[in-house]
Order: structure tokens, then sequence, then C-alpha cells
């Protein structure tokens, strides 16, 4: 299985570096970015590559694959058409709506890149992590949570 | 025929320019140019790049970046440029030289020794960053490490922002132990501020004033509480708790147009290092070097018409302040550049992340590498030098004459400006990392819900802010982080650094920019 990003919420300072080095990586499409949650947090919302994805079940045109092996959950540039289908479909948000290459702004999970994801790479507090389920399982995510809001901390 | 191997890049590698964090990157490159940037593991920040990093690819192979000498909004060839220069330059009294920002320490000398060859006497600075200011407290040597056992850290500003690789050595060390203690003092709700145990939200621009209250000095007349909005219990509590702490870090930001005294900023930050013994170390973008006199004598000296020409090294002046215009109208200015600007003589030169030579970080002195070629039409600053004169030489770190502070004197002046009413609202300077040159986002207002509904403007809406410079219209994001009264921006393009207000400090000359009163109206 595939590792997968994981967000330490307790760590991330703001910084957008993230959303920064996918940008830089994909030409100006941010696949993962700095949600507003009703002014009250702002997270990274980075794709979940889901084991039953909405977006793959929303593409008209089959653009969306996911890998049986890997876990991933692709979207081919070649069949994608751009009708911004997935999007709306994602649960999560993750996709932005608007189109910067005509076609989906799907996370890869940066398969082209063998040392794992460019955000979690450039992550400046290391809140963004790349773990396998052995290691999710033993790492004390969110442990540290110290909130001072009821549902989000962090708010001075 | 050739054979293309898809795989053939090159990485080269390259010290981040942007901050005096100095981390470490890789420059990505295939037959067709740069690709992208890579995060090398075994860099000084272990490979993290903050937005401002990860936009040197973009910076790099920008479609604004300058690659001819620009005369009247027109190319022109080199050979030309130098020769009017030339003959500039043999009338040396009647030229200034002045240098601004992402300048070596190598060509820093090499500047000051053409103006000795040359016989230039006019010599300054055009970084009026308030950062500058803080020059005195960076420390010989400095490691992240050092937070790991300290008890309590003072945060001015917003860290996070400024030099997001100090956040994890910092949020670590305070999810470590629920005995540490971060202090934030800021004008702005922030990020960093989120983490705080305390978070000291003072009025705009008053944070010197603080300072000196936390440093238990009395100042005469002065009514701090209100001055500030900060509660003397309050300030007696934080003021006890640095002075008993065993080992203490106060880190400090001080971003464009943040405060009305930068001087007296640096004062205060003064008494309350040797009031708590805690160390100071200054997350800047550049530290700015010194020329033998301050910018308002060579503004003094132009309308005096004893100044005709300008020769300014660097990236920033005049382009970044049209609100100078007016004072610089007489100048002939010739200006070394970076990206395409109209308006003034540009010399295109090579950015900091394409040069070799020494710059000086929070970490010490490093060395930028040169790895990447400058674009061909580029000519590095020695090169300049050497095309207008033969033997330029090295020449020795200037000064300025300085002037004491008259502390008592400031103390009132600014407690007196921040209990004014204002007719208008308060505008703000402040650092988002993610705004950076406006290469991924460009600059947004940040107001208070409540000044919004009250001039009719809701969520998504543009605003126009108009200030006596100029006007600019900006996206509006409404957010209780500013207080009533006051809207924030950050100031990373020449349009919006342009509405600022600059003040000319009469004690030694040196230029200001300040909160600056500005009209909002919603843009249909
Ligand atoms: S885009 Fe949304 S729905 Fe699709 S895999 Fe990612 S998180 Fe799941
Ligand atoms: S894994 Fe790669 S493609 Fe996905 S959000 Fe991160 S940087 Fe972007
Ligand atoms: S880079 Fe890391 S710290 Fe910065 S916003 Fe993204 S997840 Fe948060
Ligand atoms: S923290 Fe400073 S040196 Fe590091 S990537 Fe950001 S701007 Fe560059």
């Amino acid at each position: 299985m595939q590792k997968r990003i994981v967000l330490d919420l307790d760590l991330c300072c703001g910084c957008r570096s993230c959303e920064a080095a996918c940008r830089v990586a994909f030409k100006g499409e941010a696949r993962i970015r700095h949600g507003d949650i009703a002014g009250v947090a702002y997270l990274p919302l980075a794709c979940k590559h889901c084991k039953q994805p909405l977006c793959l079940a929303s593409c008209p045109v089959e653009a969306i694959t996911r890998d049986e092996n890997t876990g991933l959950v692709l979207r081919s540039a070649n069949i994608c058409i751009g009708c911004k289908s997935c999007a709306y479909a994602c649960p999560f948000g993750v996709i932005d709506a608007p189109l910067v290459r005509h076609i989906s702004q799907k996370c890869s999970l940066c398969v082209d890149r063998e040392e794992g994801p460019r955000c979690v790479a450039a992550c400046s507090s290391g809140a963004l992590q790349w773990l396998s389920d052995e290691e999710i399982e033993r790492h004390e995510i969110g442990m540290r949570m110290v909130s001072k809001d009821l549902f989000f901390r962090r708010k001075a | 025929m050739k054979n293309i191997d898809p795989k053939a890049i090159t990485v080269k590698k390259a010290l981040c320019p942007f901050c005096s964090f100095g981390c470490e990157f890789g420059v990505v490159f295939n037959d067709f140019g740069i690709t992208g940037v890579e995060y090398i593991s075994k860099g000084s920040s272990g490979g993290r790049l903050c937005p401002r990093g990860s936009a040197a690819a973009m910076y790099l192979d920008h479609p604004r970046r300058l690659s001819t000498p620009m005369k009247k909004q027109k190319s022109l060839e080199w050979s030309k440029i130098v020769k009017e220069l030339k003959k500039v330059v043999s009338n040396p009294k009647n030229v200034a030289v002045t240098f601004d920002r992402n300048i070596t320490l190598e060509e820093y000398a090499s500047i000051i020794g053409f103006c000795k060859n040359a016989g230039i006497d006019d010599i300054s600075s055009t970084y009026f960053e308030p950062e500058t200011n803080l020059r005195s407290f960076l420390p010989k040597a400095f490691s992240m490490t050092e937070v790991d056992d300290a008890q309590l850290v003072l945060l001015l500003g917003d860290p996070f922002n400024q030099a997001p690789m100090s956040s994890r050595a910092i949020i670590d060390w305070k999810l470590k132990d629920k005995k540490n203690e971060l202090v934030v003092i800021d004008s702005i709700n922030t990020h960093t501020a989120g983490f705080a145990s305390r978070f000291m939200k003072v009025n705009v621009g008053t944070e010197p004033l603080l300072f000196f209250a936390l440093a238990q000095e009395k100042i005469e007349g002065v009514d701090i509480t209100k001055a500030t909005g900060i509660e003397s219990s309050v300030i007696n509590d934080v003021s006890k708790a640095i002075k008993g702490v065993k080992k203490g870090l106060i880190f400090v930001c001080l971003p464009f147009a943040h405060t009305y005294d930068p001087r007296l900023y640096a004062e205060g930050l003064a008494r309350l290092q040797s009031f708590s013994g805690m160390k100071v170390v200054p997350f800047v973008e550049f530290m700015g070097h010194k020329g033998n006199q301050n910018f308002a004598s060579i503004i003094d000296k132009v309308k005096k018409k004893k100044i005709k020409y300008l020769l300014n090294f660097g990236e920033l002046f005049p382009f970044y302040y049209p609100q100078m215009a007016d004072d610089l109208r007489a100048l002939n200015i010739y200006a070394t550049a970076t990206l395409k600007y109209d308006g003034y003589n540009a010399l295109p030169v090579p950015l900091n992340l394409e040069k070799d030579g020494t710059i000086i970080t929070t970490f010490g002195k490093k060395n930028l590498g040169g790895n990447i070629e400058p674009p061909s039409g580029t000519k590095s600053i020695n090169e300049i030098l050497s095309l207008l004169s033969d033997g330029r030489g090295k020449g020795e770190a200037l000064r300025p004459p300085e002037k004491k502070v008259d502390v008592a004197e400031r103390v009132r002046r600014l407690a007196e400006v921040s209990v004014t009413k204002k007719k208008n609202l308060r505008l703000v300077g402040e650092k988002v990392a993610y705004n950076f040159l406006g290469f991924f986002e460009g600059e947004a207002l940040k107001m208070n819900p409540r000044d919004a509904a009250e001039l009719g403007i809701t969520v998504n809406d543009y605003a126009s802010v108009t200030s006596k410079h100029g006007s600019v219209d900006l996206p509006v994001k409404l957010t209780e982080d500013v207080g009533k009264g006051i809207v924030a921006v950050p100031a990373e393009t020449p349009s919006v650094k342009g509405l600022f207000e600059y003040l000319i400090d009469s004690g030694d000359n040196t230029i200001n920019f300040i909160p600056t009163e500005v009209k909002i109206c919603r843009k249909e």
C-alpha cells in the first residue's frame, strides 16, 4: 500500500509552503490549497486518495481511475475534458474548481518524484507527513492538541 | 539525429536569498530551461522551503525578467548606456550612488571602492525597510536548537510568515512542555499569535511603548495602557516573567509600514534586551548596507540642484517607492533591476540566486554559490563598475553620521499618534510569505467586518484603497484578525507599497514608511 499524506494540525503554522510547492511543480495548479474554515481555522486541504472516490464516480469520461495496488486515484490529463464534475463531487472540496490548464487540478501524490510529495518536503513546520499505515498507527498525530476553541485550536 | 533522454535533468544547488534564514535547495533544469525546485533533504532547513523559496523557479525565468537595458521603456544596447553613464560619472560631484536589496558583501565593497576612485562623495542606502534598524541585534552565531532549552520565547511580529522555517523549532518547543511560555506581541492577530500562551495585541505601531513598559522604564506623562491598549496588570505579569527567566529568546520581525517609529522600536528592544538578559534574534529579508549619509540628505542636495544623477544598485529603488517620485523629479536615475518596470533607465543584473558572493544570514555569513547562469543580457554589478572605471578597487564599510535618539520626546510623540482619533482607516503593512512579489497571489486587504459593514462591503468584494499617494483596487478579506479602524495589506508590489506615507526623520535624515490613513470604497 502506498504511503499517505497525513496532516498534524497541531503543527501547521499556516504558511502555505505546501500550496506553493505544488503550484511551482504543476504549472500553477494548486492541488493542495489552504482552506479557511468559517474564519475559525486555516488548514491545508489535501486529497485523501479515497477507497471509493466520489471524484472518480462523477467523472463522465473515466479520466479518473484508482489503482488497486497502490491506492492512488489519478486523473489522466489526456482524457480529462475539464467539466469540473470531480471538483463538485469531492466531499472534501480538495479539487479547486477554477481551471488553470483546462483540466482538473487533481493531486497525483507526486508519483513522478521518487522521494514522495513535494508539499510534504516543503512543509515548514513538519505538519504534513508522508507515512505508511504502520507508521500512522505508531505516530501520535494530533495527540498534542491544545485547543482553545471547541472544534479547532489556536485562535488567540 | 539526436536521441533525447526524457530523464535528462540537472539539479543545481542554490541558497535562497529571500530572507535571512538562508535555506538551501536545488533548481531543476532540463534541455529547455528551468522546470522547478527540488527539496534537498541535506540542506540547512532539511529541504523545507517557504513559498518564497519555492517561487525561486518562477523568479529565475519570470516573463517580466529584464535582460536588456531600458531607456524610456525602450531596449537599448549596453554599449550605449555605458557610454552615457561614463559621461555621467566623469562629473562626479553631480552624482550620487545608492544601493538597496540583494547586494553581496563583495559587491558592496566594490561599489564603495568605485565611488572612491571616481570621486563620488554622496553615497547612501535606498533600502528603506524598517528591518534595517535591527542590524545591530544580529547575533554572532545562532542556531535554532538554542530554542530547545528556553523557558520563555517572545515573538515580536509574525515569524511564521516572515521566516516560516523558524516555525518547526518554535512549535516543537512550545508543545514539548506545558510550562514553556510563548508570548507574542503584534497589532494583528496572525497565525503566529494563534500559538501564543499569551498574545499582547497592541494598538497599531505602539510596540516600542510596550517594550519600554515591559523593561520597567518610567515614561513621564504617557498613559501606556491607553496608548498600547494593554492592561498594566498584564504588562507587569509579563515583565516579571521575562525578568526572572533563566533562558529566554526574543525573535523579531518588523515588516514594512507596521510601526510609526522603527528607530524607537530598536531603542525599546535594546532596553528590553538589557532588562531581561534575553538574546535577541532578528528575522529579516535583508540586512541593508550603509552609505556615508542617509537618503534624505541626498534628497536635500537634489532639491538644491547639487545632485543631478543617481546610480542605484539593487532591485527595489526607485521602482518600489512611486510616492517618492515628486522628491526625485529633478533627478536622472539609472537603476539596476531584475524585473521590468516603466519609467527609469534600467540596467539588467543577475538575481542573488545567480551570484557568487557572501551574504549575512541569521546564522552567520553564507556563500551564495553562483551555480546558476544568469540570463544572457544581464551584467553583474562588478562588470558594470569595471565598464565605468578602470580601477574600481575595494572600499571599507561606511557609516552615516548618527544622532542620539531623544527617547522621551519620541515616546511622547508615538503615544500621541496612537491615541489621536483618525477620520479614516489606518493601513498597516504585514508580511505574508505566500504573497511574495504577487507571484502566487496578489495582495488582499484585511478588514474588520464592522468597518466593512459601515462601508457596505461584503465577502468577495473588491475595494479601492486611496491614500494621498494614489489608489489601488484590492480584493477584501473580512476578518476579526484586524481590529476596528485598521486595514492590513502585505506590501509586496510597487502599487501597494506606493500607497504608504513616508516620513523623514529629522534626527538623522532616514526615511521611514509608516501606517497610513486611507479611504476605502466598495468597487462596483
Ligand atoms: S479528489 Fe476528493 S473524492 Fe477524489 S480521491 Fe481525492 S479526496 Fe477523494
Ligand atoms: S502530493 Fe504532489 S500533487 Fe499532491 S498536493 Fe502534494 S505536491 Fe501537489
Ligand atoms: S506547509 Fe505545512 S505548515 Fe505550512 S501551511 Fe502547509 S501544512 Fe501548514
Ligand atoms: S525561509 Fe527564507 S531562506 Fe528559507 S525558503 Fe523562505 S525565504 Fe528562503
